[in-house]
């Protein structure tokens, strides 16, 4: 705007102040080598790091190798795991979807969205292992509930967010439109609202289940059920060859769980296969060509 | 494709799918088989209820365990000073798992990623890898680490490296496959190699996320390493799990005040710094 008005100079602008940039890297790099310098780890304990680490790898997956009359034990804690993991999603999903709601800052007031959003982010700040170990364990007991407790409230926390991130983004057409009819605030919500985001946040649901798998793999570590309770054993005994049978069974069934969780996903958001084409008759084809997700 | 096919004045209203009924009802198997006492996790809302009132009594009142323990409500902060040295030993490992990982990662993104993978076999061969290597949860790599190499921080550092490269090289290959193709074109077009393309017209383009990335796992490895102590790789989750082991609620109660409040702080901090380097 102002452009126009100031008179034409020859002189080059001056370069933008880099001052705090170069501040910046220069902290990242003095933490970086105080950390490396303080540590403390031995030498001695670095170059006898690749045989140590060699040595257990080969006697879990070559010598002897895995131990195949331990796969129904390994399977049985993993299905605990999955289970784990869902019935925490689930807990994740009843809790976060309300919350959600009134953390968005479009249908829910100033003040409300910002108290929850603080609550969303300091549950977040626990793994669930600590949340098993300093809440759950004491308070459900050792076992899979507390585990399914312990990723259920850390569920809450991530999936609270995302709700609320989706909900700020949604079109406020179909609100006004729904404001419009007479519609209360609860029938806003579900009619205006719930339609726009519900798929998107299934899929974040599904997402979640993925990641809780990983750490319902661990949480028997502490005692709360599921697989982290075989490896913990197998690996204190130095029973690597069962222990190589309970990683396999662990990286297969993460794997396993992803891919097809990862196709409901897809199926949600993209739609059918034959919707799909049926779209592509009515819109310009450059609308479908940022896709670029993959297996 | 199909854009020539003639348009009708409406759209045929799609077949009702199956897909909602079928995945309500894998919905409902699934959550009774977990649920379920018999084949599940036993999930009993009434039981569960009941020994909330009972474990909540024990968290802010007397402790027939120990009966020193005043309860998680009664923070014991005189117990605050002998968490500092594992405290900074959890943000070191942090620190340099940070900086191993990702430095390892942004070769290997480059080799998974459909653009500048030197081949397919190359491609799908590391994607498999790294698929692998996310399966694998960190606390399973620090247990075998331990055992490996012996109780300490190494363990710890070594499993937040594999942990990192798994989600940097995700990230980055995915960030690399989505680049403009305009300047690879210009380059390739001027005579450039592969090397030379990927340094001067990928790279370019790609470097603020992975600045980005790289202290989102740093984060990220602020909190894994807060869990790692717990199978004897070092840090704060060492003293955690042994004062858990110990009943001693008073002094459990600091180390997660201390943590939400580390946590809350490192966040701040990198949020600042990604404003200022990206």
């Amino acid at each position: 705007m102002t452009a126009a008005a100031t008179p034409i100079s020859t002189s080059r602008p001056a370069r933008p102040s880099r001052l705090l940039r170069n501040a910046a890297v220069a902290a990242v790099v003095v933490v970086i080598a105080w950390a490396v310098l303080s540590i403390g780890i031995p030498v001695d304990e670095l170059s006898g790091l690749p045989s140590g680490v060699w040595g257990v790898v080969q006697r879990m997956f070559f010598r002897p190798g895995p131990d195949l009359s331990y796969l129904a034990t390994s399977l049985e804690f993993m299905f605990q795991s999955i289970q784990i993991a869902w019935v925490g999603t689930i807990i994740g999903a009843i809790f976060s979807l309300p919350i959600g709601f009134f953390g968005a800052k479009n249908v829910s007031s100033g003040l409300v969205s910002n108290v929850i959003r603080q609550v969303l982010n300091g549950v977040r700040a626990f793994p669930e292992l600590v949340l098993a170990v300093a809440i759950f364990i004491p308070i459900a007991g050792l076992g899979p509930v507390a585990g399914a407790l312990a990723i259920g409230i850390h569920s809450i926390g991530t999936l609270g967010k995302l709700t609320a991130e989706v909900v700020e983004g949604i079109d406020p057409g179909p609100l006004e439109a729904a404001r419009a009819t007479g519609a209360r605030s609860l029938q806003v919500m579900r009619w205006g609202v719930l339609p726009q985001v519900l798929p998107e946040i299934v899929a974040f649901w599904l997402y979640r289940f993925e990641i809780n798998i990983r750490a319902a793999a661990v949480l028997g570590v502490v005692g709360a059920g599921g697989i982290g309770f075989l490896l913990q054993n197998t690996v204190q005994y130095t029973r690597f060859d069962k222990a190589g049978m309970a990683i396999i069974v662990v990286v297969v069934a993460t794997i396993a769980v992803d891919s097809a969780s990862g196709w409901l996903r897809r199926r949600i958001i993209e739609g059918s296969e034959k919707k799909a084409v049926a779209v592509e008759v009515f819109e310009a084809p450059e609308a479908r060509k940022g896709d670029t997700s993959f297996g | 494709m199909t854009a020539a096919a003639p348009a009708r004045a409406r759209p045929v209203r799609p077949a009702r799918s199956l897909f909602v009924p079928l995945a309500v009802v894998g919905f409902m198997v699934v959550s009774w088989w977990s649920l379920s006492s018999e084949f599940g996790i036993g999930f009993d809302l009434g039981e569960l209820i009941e020994n909330i009132t009972r474990g909540a009594r024990i968290l802010y009142r007397d402790n027939p365990i120990n009966p020193a323990d005043r309860g998680l409500l009664n923070p014991n902060w005189a117990f605050l000073a002998s968490t500092v040295e594992p405290m900074i030993e959890t943000f070191q490992m942090a620190v340099i798992a940070a900086v191993v990982g990702c430095g390892l990662a942004l070769p290997i993104s480059f080799v998974a990623s459909r653009v500048t993978a030197p081949g397919r076999a190359t491609l799908f061969g590391v994607r498999g890898v790294l698929s692998v290597v996310r399966a694998i949860p960190d606390i399973l790599y620090a247990l075998v680490f331990v055992a490996a190499v012996g109780i300490g921080p190494l363990p710890g550092i070594l499993a937040l490296v594999l942990f990192n490269i798994g989600v940097v090289a995700k990230l980055m290959s995915e960030t690399i496959d989505g680049v403009d193709p305009g300047p690879i074109e210009a380059a390739q077009a001027s005579g450039a190699n592969r090397t030379q393309t990927v340094r001067w017209s990928v790279l370019p383009q790609v470097l603020p996320h992975y600045v980005a990335y790289s202290l989102y796992t740093f984060e990220l490895n602020i909190r894994a390493s807060t869990v790692l102590g717990i199978v004897g790789a070092g840090g704060i989750g060492r003293i955690l799990y042994r004062e858990y082991a110990r009943f001693n609620w008073s002094n459990v109660s600091v180390i997660i005040v201390e943590l939400f409040v580390f946590v809350f702080v490192i966040e701040v901090v990198s949020i600042w710094l990604r404003r200022r380097l990206v």
